[in-house]
């Protein structure tokens, strides 16, 4: 019964995925621009502070960003199964496929509408407040780096 | 290769015409959050007139389905969907709660700089959820109803975003909304076990295997009717029917599951808390009834011992008689020692839910040709209470003022010769609260009390006029306070702004209109009896 051959689709989705991946991040060391500023060198952590308290507040729009997800992620949820039995109601003398076609594509609109509803309100407005506060922690994480230096200097000073 | 089986697939019976008050809703509901995304805060009144002409149009296609409900196969979308007087009787009351609370809405709007449009879209697809819960023959099309409706009353609930009551009250509500639709999920899914049946299905690769032999219970509420009696676990489908009970009493308000509708309906905004006491209260008894009476009804055996189906049925139906008997007087004792008058309203309500109760009990005691005369008295109960609640909170979120701040008794006190108008109507509709006779709600309370004294349900009737005795208290001291005592603060009349006088002459109007002559409205209501019924052959 098992046939390692019936699971070939499955590697070449791994390949895929996996090559998706990496070629994003390849392709945009090799094609992107590098300003080195200091907070977009520091390790990735999702938009927080790597290094610091746990208790820290952060902004609601990452809440914000979750739900848009769940928004989309819950379409492709129903996309799939759709797919999957699209095919067998299209035929086999039920002759529904125009009907299950219109009503997902209607459902896909209606998602389409909620996405254009959030960006006339603003929630991708992120622009300068959201820049000048990204400035402003750098310029924060640089003086107390450059603060931190100064300090270890005088100790090795003081104790030379 | 394929070795999935499946339940061979029926192919779904489409029918428009039978959603088309859903579908006409909807498309109003986002084409107002449209409007309100490209047009901006500047014109608060086109989502309003949208939505109130996109209720008209429901309501419109509402009556226009009306005779068609006496045809003989009236279910489709896999018979999720069923259309029956039951079913339109209680949309009815949902688009006349939405329309109401557009308009008293829109003076609220205006004082707090509320995003209108966002509260306009809310509100119209909660009330897509009430109807879907009205309409669905499901217990998940049930469900989905209940979510529609419940997500966007959580939000609206906290819609004055800057006060810490309506916060308090929206996550209140979010808490134990979200537990009581547990109850009802688990509920769903134990008589979904408990009604399973052998089905045999075909393999999917043609050939593959022989036929396979699986379980697969129901969650239909026809088909659970006819399966009541041969279930393979009757011990499951009691446990459900008791969880779908507790969930769909957190829904109505019903004691002991009440606790939580002091606190949401004092904190939200007084138009919301109006529309909640009317509008989801009123679905929460549309699917209550229609999955307690048409999915367990009483079901005689052919055998010498008491089927499972009659069984089921006394127990659900002594449960109830607790349920109503223990609301009614929760709500009206409570109300009692109430000091403002939001919170003195919201106990009123669950008092209202008691009396609703008793109709509903009657319903379930009923043969069918009665039963549709009792659905048809709670129906118009409800109507009657929707529309003198929401005449009630039309004033109260007058004198509130902006930020509610206005709300205690006290705030009441000998207005009633300075604004004479706002006074006598308040005075109105609380002695139709009170069930006065020539007013809705007295009506409403005769149509209840003497469908269940026609069951035989004496000493719930009498439970019922000594509760009545006891609300009196409170809604004529409200009355006596307004006209009787002194005023020791300044008051100034406010001003009653066009949309609110609508709605007060529209709910005066309807209170008189069913206290004398409810005849229509009921023979509307009953016109013919529920079809889900009518088919269990």
């Amino acid at each position: 019964m098992f046939n390692l051959s019936d699971y070939l689709p499955i590697v070449l989705m791994f390949i895929v995925a996996i090559g998706f991946a990496a070629g994003n991040v390849l392709l945009s060391q090799l094609v992107g621009q590098h300003k080195a500023t200091r907070t977009k060198t520091m390790p990735y952590e999702c938009g927080k502070d790597p290094v610091g308290n746990a208790h820290e507040r952060f902004s609601v729009k990452f809440y914000l960003i979750a739900m848009i997800f769940i928004l989309f992620d819950i379409e492709l949820i129903f996309l799939i199964p759709w797919a999957v039995v699209f095919k067998s109601f299209a035929t086999a003398g039920r002759d529904l496929g125009t009907l299950i076609y219109v009503e997902m594509m209607l459902f896909v609109a209606l998602l389409l509408v909620g996405y254009v509803y959030i960006i006339r309100k603003g929630l991708f407005d992120w622009g300068e407040r959201a820049r000048l506060e990204a400035e402003a922690e750098g310029r924060a994480l640089a003086e107390t780096e450059a603060r931190r230096r100064a300090m270890q200097a005088a100790t090795t000073a003081r104790a030379a | 290769m394929n070795l999935s089986f499946a339940i061979p697939l029926s192919a779904p019976d489409v029918n428009f015409r039978l959603l088309l008050p859903e579908l006409i809703l909807s498309v109003t509901g986002v084409v107002v959050m449209l409007v309100d995304a490209f047009t901006g805060r500047s014109q608060r009144r086109a989502t309003a007139t949208l939505s109130l002409a996109g209720l008209a149009a429901t309501a419109w296609a509402t009556l226009w389905l009306w005779p068609s409900a006496q045809g003989a196969d009236t279910r489709a979308w896999g018979g999720m969907i069923v259309l029956d007087p039951m079913r339109l009787s209680f949309t009815l009351v949902f688009l006349i709660v939405a329309a109401l609370t557009v308009l008293i809405s829109a003076i609220w709007v205006e004082w707090e700089g509320l995003p209108a449009g966002e509260f306009h879209t809310l509100l119209l697809f909660a009330t897509v959820g009430m109807m879907l819960m009205a309409s669905g023959n499901d217990l998940v099309m049930i469900f989905l109803g209940l979510e529609i409706l419940s997500i966007a009353t959580y939000v609206m609930a906290g819609f004055r975003k800057n006060d810490l009551r309506s916060n308090e009250s929206s996550l209140k509500y979010f808490i134990l909304g979200s537990f009581s639709s547990a109850f009802l999920l688990y509920g769903i899914a134990l008589v979904y076990g408990a009604t399973a049946h052998e089905v045999s299905a075909q393999p999917q690769a043609s050939g593959a295997l022989a036929q396979h032999v699986i379980l697969a219970g129901t969650t239909n509420i026809s088909a659970i009717a006819e399966r009541v009696n041969d279930g393979l676990y009757p011990p499951l489908l009691f446990a459900g029917a008791a969880m779908l009970m507790i969930g769909f009493g957190f829904k109505i308000a019903s004691a002991p599951f009440h606790v939580w509708t002091p606190d949401v309906y004092e904190g939200a905004p007084t138009p919301v808390t109006a529309f909640m006491a009317a509008g989801p209260k009123a679905a929460g008894f549309a699917a209550f009834m229609r999955v307690f009476l048409l999915a367990f009804p009483f079901v005689a055996a052919s055998g010498q011992m008491r089927s499972t189906g009659a069984q089921l049925h006394d127990a659900w139906l002594g449960a109830l008689w607790i349920l109503a008997v223990l609301t009614m007087t929760v709500g009206n004792v409570v109300a009692l020692v109430q000091t403002n008058v939001k919170r003195m309203l919201a106990y009123s309500s669950i008092a209202h839910a008691g009396y609703a109760l008793v109709g509903f009990v009657a319903a379930g005691a009923a043969d069918s040709a009665h039963q549709t005369d009792a659905v048809a008295a709670v129906v118009f109960y409800l109507l009657a209470y929707a529309v003198m609640n929401l005449g009630a909170f039309a004033v109260v979120t007058l004198i509130a003022r902006s930020g509610d701040r206005r709300t205690d008794i006290e705030d009441y006190r000998g207005i009633g010769f300075d604004s004479p108008a706002l006074s006598l109507t308040l005075s109105l509709f609380l002695l139709s609260l009170l069930g006065v006779p020539l007013t809705a709600g007295f009506m409403g309370k005769v149509m209840v009390f003497s469908q269940a004294l026609g069951e035989g349900y004496k000493w719930l009737v009498v439970i019922g006029v000594l509760n009545t005795a006891i609300s009196v208290y409170y809604y004529l001291g409200l009355i006596v306070v307004m006209f009787f005592r002194e005023r020791t603060t300044e008051w100034r009349a406010p001003r009653i702004p066009t949309t609110l006088a609508v709605v007060l002459v529209l709910t005066v109007a309807g209170v008189i209109y069913l206290g004398l002559f409810p005849g229509r409205v009921i023979n509307a209501f009953r016109a013919v009896q529920p079809i889900a019924v009518s088919s269990l052959r």
